[in-house]
């Protein structure tokens, strides 16, 4: 029982952490209708910013996140300038390329500058909380708590705030938007700096609990896919059920089934998913195609 | 016309005589393919420093026969990058013996690039079985294959950690973890199998995924078994999440062995900071009891350390010293017996070879099998004498504890402490 137990919750943690890496992403994907293939090198850098912080001027990687979130936010600014913007009114493969490309580029910029070693920071907190005879890892905790918080932030900032209403409305009819005065290029370009601060965030909170090397968002890259696509693509609460699930899932089967196994059956949810609620778990009719829920 | 004749033979003669004597006083060219860039580049460049310290001291004593070692360097960041790498030297610079090459793939591609084209391979630390099983004829493999390492963690087991845990073998709780690819795929079957000869049956047997972000069900798992003993094939990344996870899950085992790769890597100790203390290692011996080496090699063995340490300021890792082993005995005992310094002539001169142990800096020996080993008779180069042990990361560095002839320390920390005690 205790096993069980002990297996949710680390799932449920874990899975929240995952969730905080994939909202940038489902964000993007619902506003732009892209999928940013360097979402996972946009980890590793804040990650690498993070641990450069924390080593280097002595600061905990949680305070490190005011410098981080900015520093992505003008990082994706820039990106988006330069390589999205151009391609977006291309066929869709060239953005598939553009941010492929991009990714490829990032992973061995890192390599030559960083080099392959694993650089990590010390950890926060010695001990783990315990409640009965489940541990619970202070850090987890604290990067769920954050997660939360983003969620129902990033929702009430798109259901009352200006800019919300302007997001949503670009998201719905990116034309009338553009009719009814809605700088749409200017909305992108927010949308795709506030995805990249979200994973600057993201890597603060990681940062406690990985080793930052050049090919670590390949690890977690393609747990961030399958979140977004679970959850509903463009989804903000979505991406939080969807890292819910996959990190539950990953963690009890590769404990009853075989630890080489968890990625094969969170795939398998996937799939089901796929198949039965293609939309995705909180995605609605069509959210694959209009991204954003109301 | 005939006086002629003779004045140009004359002539010729005493150019060949120049020629010879410049012959005389070149240097021996060797081609080092080691992972100098990429992933690898870290283990690459701590063997060519290794390496470098080798040539240094036998330059300094004037060299093989006369003639200074000069290497030449190619990059093999990969497989497919070590080939290429190895016909450059071979075609482009006339190289005809090559020496690295740090990790397996790259070996067996070196070596495979330099058998095609006759050339004599002395291999350091590639360790798969399969390098020396091919029928080549130029390759010869100096580090220990990838089974002694098995052997190593399970004798070490049996000999000495029984005892220490005050259980027979009967009653010991061993379990067997190993990341599910090449490496850890073959050192755990090799570790399965030499269990089973040995009639020991593990409590756990599992695979994983290197790239794993979540530890825990394994963790749990190993928790749920109570071993007594861990035996774990790791790469840093997962070795590194591995241990925090038994931190934060407080999963405690009386002695956990990790076998090469990421339990040896030397950075181990700037991710997991004091708590890598009492953790063995199956592995190439970084640095082993010097009353077992012969006279001679104990004072190379002090000039090697103390230059190592000088130069990179700690101590070397099993790959380094195995490194330097293989290329000093690559300059002391074969080159110095050949005249031609062709690949023929060389490959006589090291199946002559029957050092005994003791012979090298890291405790090895050397016997070469020539297509005559009873368990492979497709082996061909393989050293039956090559060192392997298990060594212990300590408070302040690492000590050799086994087996008892290498060992220049006793096991500590047996069992180990509960994590509260650390």
């Amino acid at each position: 029982m205790s096993t069980l137990g002990q297996l949710i919750i680390s799932g449920v943690l874990v899975g929240g952490i995952y969730a905080l890496m994939s909202i940038g992403l489902t964000l993007i994907f619902g506003v732009l209708r892209i999928v940013n293939f360097a979402h996972g090198e946009f980890l590793m850098i804040a990650m690498y910013g993070a641990w450069a912080i924390t080593r280097l001027l002595g600061l905990n990687p949680y305070i490190a996140a005011i410098a981080i979130v900015p520093a992505m936010f003008l990082f994706g600014a820039i990106v988006y300038r330069l390589i999205i913007s151009p391609a977006l009114d291309k066929p869709h493969l060239v953005v598939v390329f553009a941010t492929m490309a991009l990714s490829i580029f990032i992973q061995n910029a890192a390599l030559m500058i960083m080099t392959a070693d694993l650089l990590d920071v010390p950890p926060i907190f010695g001990r783990s909380l315990t409640i009965g005879p489940i541990y619970i890892k202070v850090e987890l905790l604290l990067g769920f708590i954050i997660t939360i918080f983003c969620t129902v932030g990033l929702q009430w900032m798109i259901r009352t705030t200006y800019l919300g209403k302007a997001i949503r409305a670009t998201v719905q009819d990116g034309e009338a938007a553009m009719l009814m005065g809605i700088p749409v290029p200017r909305i992108f370009l927010i949308t795709f700096a506030v995805g990249s601060a979200l994973v600057g965030l993201a890597a603060c909170v990681m940062m406690p609990l990985f080793s930052v090397f050049p090919t670590v968002g390949l690890n977690f890259v393609l747990i961030a896919f399958v979140i977004v696509v679970l959850g509903g693509m463009g989804s903000i609460e979505g991406a939080l059920l969807g890292g819910i699930c996959v990190g539950v899932v990953q963690s009890l089967s590769s404990y009853y089934v075989a630890p080489a196994f968890g990625q094969l059956f969170f795939f398998v949810l996937f799939l089901l998913v796929m198949i039965f609620r293609p939309n995705g778990l909180l995605g609605q009719k069509g959210a694959a195609t209009v991204g954003m829920n109301e | 016309m005939r006086s002629f004749l003779r004045l140009s033979a004359m002539f010729a003669s005493i150019m060949l005589m120049f020629a010879m004597n410049a012959n005389a006083q070149e240097p021996i060219r060797i081609g080092v393919l080691l992972p100098f860039t990429g992933p690898l580049a870290k283990n690459g460049i701590e063997n060519w420093e290794a390496m470098q310290i080798a040539r240094d001291m036998i330059n300094e004593r004037g060299g093989v026969n006369g003639r200074k070692i000069e290497f030449v360097q190619g990059d093999a960041t990969t497989p497919n990058a070590a080939i290429s790498e190895t016909e450059r030297l071979i075609t482009k610079e006339g190289i005809k013996i090559t020496t690295g090459s740090f990790a397996s793939p790259l070996a067996i591609a070196v070596s495979q690039a330099a058998e095609r084209h006759g050339v004599f391979h002395w291999e350091t630390t590639g360790a798969a079985e399969v390098i020396t099983r091919r029928g080549f004829k130029n390759t010869f493999q100096v580090g220990a294959p990838a089974r002694k390492y098995s052997q190593a963690a399970v004798d070490f087991i049996v000999e000495d950690l029984a005892a220490r845990l005050k259980k027979p073998m009967s009653e010991l709780r061993i379990a067997l973890l190993w990341e599910n690819r090449a490496f850890g795929k073959s050192v755990g079957d090799g570790v399965r199998a030499y269990s089973e000869k040995k009639s020991i049956k593990l409590v756990y047997d599992e695979g994983y995924d290197q790239t794993t972000t979540d530890m825990t069900p394994v963790v749990q798992k190993l928790k749920d078994v109570k071993p007594d003993v861990l035996i774990a094939i790791s790469f840093p990344n997962d070795a590194i999440l591995f241990q925090r996870k038994a931190k934060e899950l407080d999963f405690n085992v009386g002695a956990f062995i990790g076998v090469s790769a990421g339990y040896s890597a030397p950075d181990l100790r700037d991710s997991l900071g004091n708590s890598v203390t009492g953790i063995f290692v199956a592995d190439f011996p970084p640095k082993v009891n010097a009353n077992v080496l012969k006279p001679e090699v104990k004072k190379v063995a002090e000039e090697f350390y103390k230059r190592y340490e000088a130069k990179l300021k700690r101590a070397p890792a099993g790959h380094a010293a195995a490194g330097f082993s293989a290329v000093w005995a690559l300059f002391t005992e074969v080159l110095p017996k050949a005249k031609t310094y062709e690949p023929g002539e060389l490959r006589e001169l090291a199946l002559k070879l029957d050092l005994p142990e003791g012979s090298l800096v890291n405790g090895s020996g050397i016997k070469f099998t020539n297509f005559d080993w009873p368990d492979d008779p497709k082996d061909a180069g393989q050293n039956l004498r090559a060192s392997i042990g298990v060594w212990q990361w300590t408070k302040d560095g690492n000590e050799q504890v086994f087996p008892p002839s290498l060992a220049t320390h006793e096991p500590i920390q047996v069992p180990m402490p509960a994590w509260d005690k650390r």
